[in-house]
């Protein structure tokens, strides 16, 4: 088994992995960050959305060994310390979430389409969505969330 | 620390923890020592067994145990009946169900039902063994479509059951409605498909089974939200005291219905879990949940109108056939029948109206509950056929709805379906919600979108709702000594935000800080009876059950303040949190604390003397009422469609958390436009082979298909029904939303002399009924069998 | 999944000694879609070659009048770069418009057209641009690259380095996605080129990507979108599905083709 070597949430991680692992599999069984959720297996929903050397992707379609030597953050990591971030606060200010499954791929999302464009559109940020599926918000109050949360960071 | 209101958009608590990956789903649950369950499910429609070899799978690394039909039959386990509200076919004789086991018996009815669990060390060893289990098969014909199914010398699913008619079930007055057609100027009549969609909450089932033989104990932790129906479900399977099994619900991630069902699995891994002695945790994956979660909608109704000749409505007939699957599941004959008839005629006044609704069996998937179950199916139905009529015979579909709207005085009435309608003002929220819409100036949206080449088309679509769900709910409060309030009931949020919204009716009501509620839910070892999640059941039940407790709460507690006030009970008043007493006045709070000391509590009185719980019972069901309309852009080149408008004027009564009830507005709306225009559940219909079994190829909606929606309240009709004056909102928003899409849709298609088309609406629809220029047989789908 | 040994080279000799001293080994460039078919077990290779530590296989390249991708240069690093963007738009518009953000993070040219699905963009650019493939052997011509759905003429082992776009005088793509997938149901790229008319098509056609001749006819003569009205596609080798029949595939060939078209002639 191959073993790698990586950085989640700002700590350092080396674990054995079979070739098969997925990421996502990986972040919730082998580190116990169980934030990052699974909710497909044809890579359309993206609950399982994390920060793969800052940009978005989908964890479970990647292989924990392509991960090694990289830097991974996971929704667990926007708030150590408990405090919501500018973005997870706007989601709570909003309703920006109802069962909570799909919200850490859908913050984790946010944070990437804000740092790619710091002052997005609505239509900007529904099409900037297009890798998350909710299936209880009808997506007006996540787009009013990531709005805001995207003022909120601009400062 | 923060006092709440009815009222106020309170921001939720669970959110902290759904925001920081903090959130606790079933498959976050890991107990130790826990081995890992897959389900082998059939690969067929319909197929007897001969014979399954689990002998290679058993010699597999890992592998602990795979239960088969052979320890079921062994073990006597019991299959699960409906609990159907309807029971009876019209003619007095009850509905016919086969034996529902938690495995498939002596041949398997639908491509996903269990054949056999697989228990293992690990979840890829459970994988690989299940690939190994060796069924022997013989093919039998699938049944798919309900209306085949019924038809005289079709192929029977169950020997006993004939034309494969679970339910034949009729509501309303027949004499009188044929009377009605007999003497009306017009009559219209429309075939419409209601398709058949499933819920796909993002979290999928699963659940984590545990047995301690020590105290014959059982403990299921379950994605489910119906915990204390489905405890006495399982137990009755498993023959086992109901007691002797808690089952808890962790952090659940969307149900909409489809975690309602007494599934097959949960039992299966408790059996797993005693003979193991070991927890057993089973999670269903994506693929699997096509193939094996309860469908929704899925039936075709034959609609029919009558009117005068200046547009009067006089009575309407609804002829539907819906394919429920292969079993009647917990409510799945239901749902078609009697849910779907009680809402039929909308708000608007009838004459006389009858209703025949006929639940098949099939070679599918399960039908239950999907978000709204039936009243959605009458809305629909109810509403395409009035724009039918208003595209014959050339009355402005506005206008016409306008016009047969029951008028305000008209109210308390009961309709011709038996439907109790207390209040509500019908033609007020059909004005406001036109008036919300002209204020986007429809007639510019209309120019813009012509001068572009594409089609304008504007609907609106009043809806009548119905409530539902088990008529009782507890709630019990107990006081601790650091402060905090432990507050359990028997509802079950899936995501809807009660540990917010009635921890807020708590503290509103016992005027204290919010902050100290804890919230607890979804455990049948902390509630005696619960209802769970259903038929937009939570604020109008739970709420009331949570407001009725406080209130007596606050009656225990004046003799305490009395006390403390050196005043009599019957001087005490409590207002805003306060009991007063002449001039003086003492908080709850410091009454609370009081009632943890015996040294301040009247003779008899006895520390943790204020903790209560209560029982509310609902007596008759409240009837949510509103109205949407949209405006759409069709593009006649590809078929597809814009949304540039959805306005929305809701009666939920009184409006407990007006941020929640928005969100539960806009899901439901994003749901019913889902059914509008991409989700589609298909199955082949020669091999009842799922064609849509992942999301490539079951659309679900994204964010940039959903509109922006204006939402409104109208608070001016609350309903006595209950104490809180609510009507509940959970399911009204994929209510109105179909036919206001659809309808939009036909309007922008008028042109083109198109006046009916199927949902969903895609592009590729669109285009093909722009092409045939509004051709169509109105009896297409059902022809004879209406 | 089925498991698998995973070997991560960083040459692309390398590469292919793994490959070759394997039983049954796949290369994995971006793994959007190929993890998905490992997981429903689609595949069961023996070995997965992963060629995301070759680092010269990344980036863009715009000279000599032709728009040089590597294989591995994700559809994000495309649709973000301001050479495609100024060379050939269309190329960045199409690449912008592949899966989902978190798809186009990963997802690689190469991969697309080594997997050749026949709902993907890129094959339709390539066609249509009369691209040359580079691979660590050889350099095989569009025409002489793709051969049917999921299919190319890469033998075993052969690893794609580069995407070489000969640069046209205007070009436009055009993409109708399937409702659930996001796939192309119909993507249309059309290019105007020195040495004439191209139109290729995608997702619609059974043997996958195809030139679509009358179209072409109609836009030598008048590249504008009003002259493909007169156009007539043959809906004999067209795909049939629930989403889109035949049918109403070659009306949105025609439909994208047309907006297409505008798209090149800057007026989309």
């Amino acid at each position: 088994m191959p073993e790698i070597s990586l950085t989640v949430n700002g700590e350092r991680v080396t674990k054995s992995v079979e070739g098969r692992t997925l990421l996502v599999e990986f972040i919730r069984e082998s580190l116990k960050l169980t934030g990052t959720h699974i909710g497909c297996d044809t890579s359309q929903c993206g609950a399982c959305t994390v920060h793969l050397n800052g940009k978005a992707v989908k964890s479970c379609t990647m292989l924990a060994a392509q991960a090694d030597g990289a830097e991974i953050t996971t929704i667990e990591g926007l708030a150590p310390e408990g405090q919501l971030n500018p973005m997870q606060k706007a989601f709570n200010e909003n309703h920006g979430l109802q069962c909570g499954f799909c919200t850490p791929g859908m913050v984790m999302r946010a944070m990437a389409l804000v740092a790619e464009n710091p002052n997005p559109t609505e239509e900007e940020v529904r099409h900037g969505l297009d890798g998350n599926i909710c299936r209880c918000t009808g997506y007006q109050n996540i787009v009013a969330a990531v709005l805001d949360g995207a003022k909120a960071m601009r400062g | 620390m923060s006092k709440v209101e009815l009222g106020q958009s309170l921001r939720r608590f669970e959110d902290q923890r759904f925001l920081t990956g903090r959130g606790r789903y079933i498959d976050d649950v890991n107990l130790d020592g826990q081995a890992r369950a897959v389900v082998v499910r059939s690969p067929y429609a319909h197929a007897k067994i001969n014979s399954i070899d689990t002998s290679m799978a058993m010699d597999m690394d890992g592998v602990l145990l795979v239960v088969t039909r052979d320890d079921w039959k062994r073990e006597g386990f019991q299959p699960m009946p409906t609990k159907s509200a309807v029971q009876k076919n019209a003619d007095g004789t009850p509905l016919k169900q086969p034996p529902r086991h938690c495995l498939a018996m002596d041949k398997v009815t639908y491509v996903g039902e269990p054949v056999a669990l697989v228990v293992a060390e690990t979840l890829q060893q459970a994988r690989d063994a299940a690939e190994a289990v060796d069924v022997d098969y013989d093919e039998l014909p699938a049944l798919v479509d309900p209306v085949a199914a019924l038809q005289p010398g079709a192929e029977q699913i169950w020997d006993d059951i004939p034309n494969n008619l679970c339910l034949d079930f009729e509501l309303g007055d027949k004499d009188g409605t044929d009377a009605a057609f007999a003497e009306a100027d017009h009559v219209v009549s429309l075939d419409v498909l209601n398709n058949r969609v499933t819920a796909v909450p993002i979290e999928t089932r699963g659940c984590v089974a545990d047995y301690d033989a020590a105290t014959d104990q059982y403990t299921l932790y379950n994605a489910s939200q119906n915990m204390h129906a489905n405890r006495d479900t399982f137990a009755e399977v498993l023959k086992i005291d109901k007691n002797k099994l808690a089952h808890i619900a962790p952090d659940v991630g969307g149900g909409f219905g489809s975690k309602n069902s007494g599934y097959p699995e949960p039992p299966l891994c408790l059996y797993a879990a005693k003979v193991l002695g070991r927890p057993i945790k089973w999670i269903n994956n994506r693929s699997e949940s096509f193939l094996s979660d309860t469908h929704g909608r899925g039936q075709t109704a034959r609609m029919e109108l009558a009117l005068t000749a200046d547009g009067t409505f006089l009575a309407l007939r609804i002829n539907t056939i819906a394919g429920i699957g292969s079993y009647a599941w917990t409510v799945g004959p239901f749902t078609p029948t009697g849910g779907s008839a009680r809402t039929s005629g909308g708000p608007y006044a009838f004459k006389a109206m009858h209703f025949r609704g006929r639940a098949v069996f099939t070679n599918t998937a399960p039908m239950d509950p999907y978000r709204g179950a039936g009243r959605p199916e009458a809305t629909y139905n109810t509403e395409r056929i009035v724009e039918y009529a208003a595209r014959k015979l050339g009355f402005d579909p506005i206008e016409l709805r306008r016009k047969n709207l029951m008028p305000r005085e008209m109210l308390p009435h009961k309709t011709p379906m038996g439907l109790d309608v207390d209040c509500g003002d019908f033609p007020r929220l059909f004005d406001m919600t036109m008036d919300m819409a002209n204020k986007a100036d429809l007639s510019a949206l209309r120019a813009k979108t012509e001068a572009a080449g594409k089609k304008f088309g504007f609907a609106i679509a009043p809806y009548l709702e119905c409530t539902g769900g088990g008529p009782k709910e507890y709630a019990g409060v107990a006081f601790n000594k650091d402060g905090s309030v432990d507050m359990s009931i028997g509802t079950s949020s899936t995501g809807m935000g009660h540990e917010t919204s009635l921890a807020q009716i708590l503290a509103a009501t016992l005027g204290i800080d919010v902050e100290r509620v804890r919230f607890h839910q979804s455990d049948t070892t902390a509630t005696p009876i619960g209802g769970g999640h259903g038929g937009s059941r939570a604020m109008e039940v739970g709420g009331s059950a949570v407001q009725q407790a406080a209130r007596e709460i606050i009656e225990l507690a004046k003799p305490i303040a009395a006390r403390l006030l050196q005043s009599e009970t019957e001087e005490v008043e409590f207002e805003d949190g306060s009991f007063k007493a002449g001039a003086s006045s003492v908080s709850m709070n410091d009454v609370i604390e009081a009632s943890q000391d015996a040294d301040k509590l009247p003779e008899g009185m006895e520390p943790g003397c204020l903790d209560h719980s209560s029982v509310f019972e609902r007596g008759i069901i409240s009837v949510p009422n509103g109205v949407h309309a949209a405006a759409v852009e069709v593009d006649p080149e590809t078929g597809v469609v814009k949304f540039l408008g959805y306005w929305i004027m809701d009666d939920f009564g009184k409006i407990i958390n007006p941020l929640l009830a928005d969100g539960q507005v806009m899901g439901g709306v994003a749901q019913g436009l889902g059914q509008a225009f991409l989700e589609d559940i298909v199955y082949d219909p020669d091999t009842g082979q799922l064609v849509t079994g992942s999301l490539m190829d079951y659309g679900l909606p994204h964010a940039d298909e959903i509109p922006h929606m204006e939402i409104g309240y109208y608070e001016g009709e609350p309903t006595e029904k209950n104490p809180l004056g609510v009507k509940g909102a959970g399911e009204a928003g994929c209510v109105g939303a179909c036919p206001a899409a659809v309808n939009a849709v036909l309007d922008a298609l008028k042109d083109y002399g198109v006046t009916t088309i199927d949902m969903p609406l895609t592009p590729m629809k669109i285009w093909k009924a722009i092409q045939s220029g509004g051709e169509h047989d109105p009896h297409g789908l059902l022809g004879d069998a209406a | 999944m089925e498991d698998f040994t995973y070997t991560r080279p960083s040459s692309l000799s390398d590469a292919a000694t793994a490959h070759g001293n394997a039983d049954d080994a796949m290369y994995m460039s971006g793994g959007q879609t190929l993890i998905p078919v490992l997981k429903q077990g689609l595949a069961m290779p023996t070995d997965i070659v992963d060629l995301n530590a070759i680092g010269d296989l990344a980036g863009i390249e715009v000279a000599g009048g032709f728009v040089t991708i590597g294989a591995m240069t994700r559809h994000a690093v495309v649709a973000a770069s301001a050479e495609v963007k100024s060379a050939i738009p269309a190329l960045a518009v199409l690449a912008g418009g592949i899966g989902d953000p978190q798809v186009r993070n990963r997802g690689t040219i190469g991969g697309s057209l080594a997997n050749n699905d026949p709902s993907a963009d890129y094959p339709s650019a390539v066609m249509g641009l009369n691209a040359t493939v580079v691979t660590d052997q050889r350099e095989l011509a569009a025409e002489d690259y793709f051969d049917g759905m999921f299919a190319t003429n890469l033998e075993p082992g052969e690893i794609i380095k580069a995407v070489k776009f000969p640069i046209p005088e205007k070009a436009g793509y055009a993409k109708f996605p399937n409702p659930a997938s996001r796939y192309a149901l119909v993507g249309v790229f059309v290019a105007k080129t020195a040495s004439g008319v191209r139109v290729a098509v995608t997702g619609a056609g059974q043997e996958g990507v195809f030139r679509a001749a009358s179209i072409e006819d109609a836009l030598s003569g008048d590249f504008s979108a009003a002259a493909v009205d007169g156009a007539t596609v043959p809906t004999d080798d067209l795909m049939n599905d629930m989403h889109a029949d035949p049918e109403y595939r070659a009306n949105l060939i025609k439909v994208m083709a047309k907006r297409a078209v505008d798209r090149a002639n800057g007026q989309g």
